[in-house]
């Protein structure tokens, strides 16, 4: 417990410390956390794997973008209407894509993923189609980067504590037991179907929070966002930090931007650099780089535990 | 009658799996389902859980219809079952196992907020000692033995607070000597909490001990029924046996 407190700590007087270039960085780093924490629900916690995330996240961005466009309603009331939509969204999706299983599902998540983005991508008098959503109002207290930090910070780590509690809940162990053996599950009194439409739709409300917390760092929301390419991106958070520990993903997301914004400052085969980390980590690394010092750690207690006895 | 089974048939394309088999379960029996390999016992048993549907017949549990509800629904009504193959969740630990049962049945799963950890220690910890796991609680269920993990699996099952236990070859990959003392476990605890137990075997001797009720299927139908000294006695269950054995 002691060490996420530090970390707060430390996220909590940074600004004092770094440029606001850095700040920037940061700010991305903990959307993505965010996001991925919110995947990695279903991914590492339920055993169910998603290849369209980013569908939910386009969703929470461009409902907040669109109201903020287009009514007078407050930012509050957008901010908080983004998350509500893509988990209205995941409802819908989720209710089909829990009736498949293992790959299909997954090739059922992309499927529905790839028609948001193409909606988005199309319907140039709603959503401006390839030309984004640009110079979205925010209040201007949100304005300074600094501020909008700070903004970002609280909801992250608000929604960071609700996952935390989700996944240690009992509602969290059924989880799990749905991810190491659905039919046991099912034969212990789960109602697998339902648990995982659960789980769904928890995963595309916080997806939704990263989404519109995106919209409003950035001012702009473009369809991309909803490109299996930031799916993948996701993905690859998810299992560079460890999908088995729930601090995983944050760790991912902050190894994942720290390497992007200094390789490409070094060459422009980023992917290339990507790919290879990718292929290192299923092949030597399963359990992330999360997985591996908590493994580490508890070899040490463990040891330290069968000394005690010897 | 607790448990009531009618004419309960099933096809797989042209093969008759399970070919009008009736039986019935007074309240406290213990009773086997005996036979060779292929016999049809592990489909039986999967259309009395609900994994399977059946082309015709009905299944009936404390004289209520159960024979289209789902696994979970099955599970609720109150029939726990084990399986042949090792079935438990093997990244969480040993008392998690036992715990998420306790916690699905009793409906608590639902409960998103509060620390899962102190939810059933009492319960959990009582179902581990009585079947000699409590010192292996804290272990990753996918890292005991072979035998530990068939005992963990069938504590999972007594977390649904079964009335009924439906038992596929708990020993199955046990040595003789393990299987000779969970199948007294099983007797013990199947006694102290006053449950039907029916369990499929794949060997007689192991069945002889404990069973009340043998029912012998061969090639999909019961072809006999009866206590052990009547089924050992049987020319058709000899020939089975002895035409399995050459």
């Amino acid at each position: 417990m002691i060490v996420p407190i530090i970390v707060l700590t430390g996220l909590i007087i940074l600004p004092l410390f770094i440029p606001v270039g850095w700040i920037s960085l940061v700010n991305e780093m903990l959307i993505l956390a965010l996001a991925a924490c919110g995947l990695n629900l279903m991914l590492g916690f339920a055993g169910m794997v998603s290849f369209g995330p980013a569908g939910f996240y386009a969703v929470g961005a461009y409902a907040t973008a669109l109201i903020l466009i287009n009514t007078p309603l407050p930012f509050a009331l957008a901010f908080i209407a983004g998350p509500l939509i893509a988990a209205a969204t995941a409802i819908i999706i989720g209710w089909f894509c829990v009736r498949l299983t293992h790959v299909y599902f997954a090739l059922l998540t992309l499927a529905f993923a790839q028609i948001i983005h193409t909606i988005v991508f199309e319907w140039y008098s709603f959503t401006k189609g390839d030309n984004g959503i640009v110079d979205i109002p925010i209040p201007s207290i949100l304005k300074s980067i600094t501020h909008y930090y700070y903004f970002s910070l609280i909801i992250i780590v608000f929604c960071l504590i609700l996952l935390w509690l989700i996944i240690k809940s009992p509602f969290g162990k059924a989880l799990q037991a749905m991810r190491e053996n659905a039919q046991r599950a099912e034969s212990i009194g789960i109602n697998v179907r339902l648990y995982q439409l659960s789980t769904f739709v928890l995963s595309g409300f916080f997806l939704g929070v990263a989404g519109s917390l995106f919209c409003g760092f950035n001012k702009n929301v473009f369809p991309n966002y909803a490109h299996w390419g930031k799916s993948t991106e996701m993905l690859v958070v998810c299992l560079l930090g460890g999908i088995y520990n729930f601090f995983g993903p944050i760790v991912g997301s902050v190894v994942y931007l720290f390497l992007d914004k200094v390789i490409t400052g070094y060459t422009q085969y980023w992917p290339l650099v990507l790919g290879l980390i990718i292929i290192t980590l299923l092949l030597f690394l399963r359990g992330g780089i999360a997985g591996f010092i908590a493994e580490r750690l508890s070899l040490r207690q463990r040891k330290g535990e069968s000394d005690k006895i010897a | 009658m607790m448990f009531r089974v009618e004419n309960l048939h099933k096809t797989f394309g042209g093969l008759m799996a399970v070919n009008m088999v009736s039986f019935a379960l007074e309240r406290g029996e213990i009773s086997s389902i005996i036979g060779p390999n292929g016999a049809g016992k592990t489909t039986l048993f999967n259309l009395l859980t609900g994994h399977l549907k059946p082309n015709s017949g009905a299944v009936y549990f404390k004289d209520h219809e159960i024979t289209h509800f789902s696994p979970h629904r099955i599970t609720r009504s109150g029939i726990g079952r084990s399986f042949q193959k090792t079935n438990i969740f093997p990244r969480l630990t040993a008392f998690e196992n036992i715990q998420v049962a306790l916690m699905a049945w009793k409906k608590k799963t639902r409960n998103i907020i509060e620390k899962a950890d102190h939810f059933f220690q009492k319960e959990t910890d009582e179902i581990l000692g009585s079947l000699g796991l409590g010192d292996q609680k804290d272990r990753m269920a996918g890292l005991l033995a072979h035998g530990d993990q068939r005992l963990l699996e069938i504590g999972i099952t007594l977390g649904t607070y079964p009335d009924l236990l439906l038992l596929d070859e708990p020993t199955a990959g046990m040595s003789p000597e393990e299987s000779q003392k969970t199948m007294e476990l099983i007797q013990q605890i199947v006694r102290s909490k006053n449950l039907t137990l029916l369990f499929i075997e794949h060997d007689m001797n192991i069945v002889f001990g404990i069973s009340e009720k043998v029912r012998v299927m061969h090639f999909g139908s019961i072809i006999a029924e009866g206590t052990p000294q009547e089924i050992r006695a049987n020319d058709q269950v000899q020939q089975i046996y002895l035409a399995e054995d050459e």
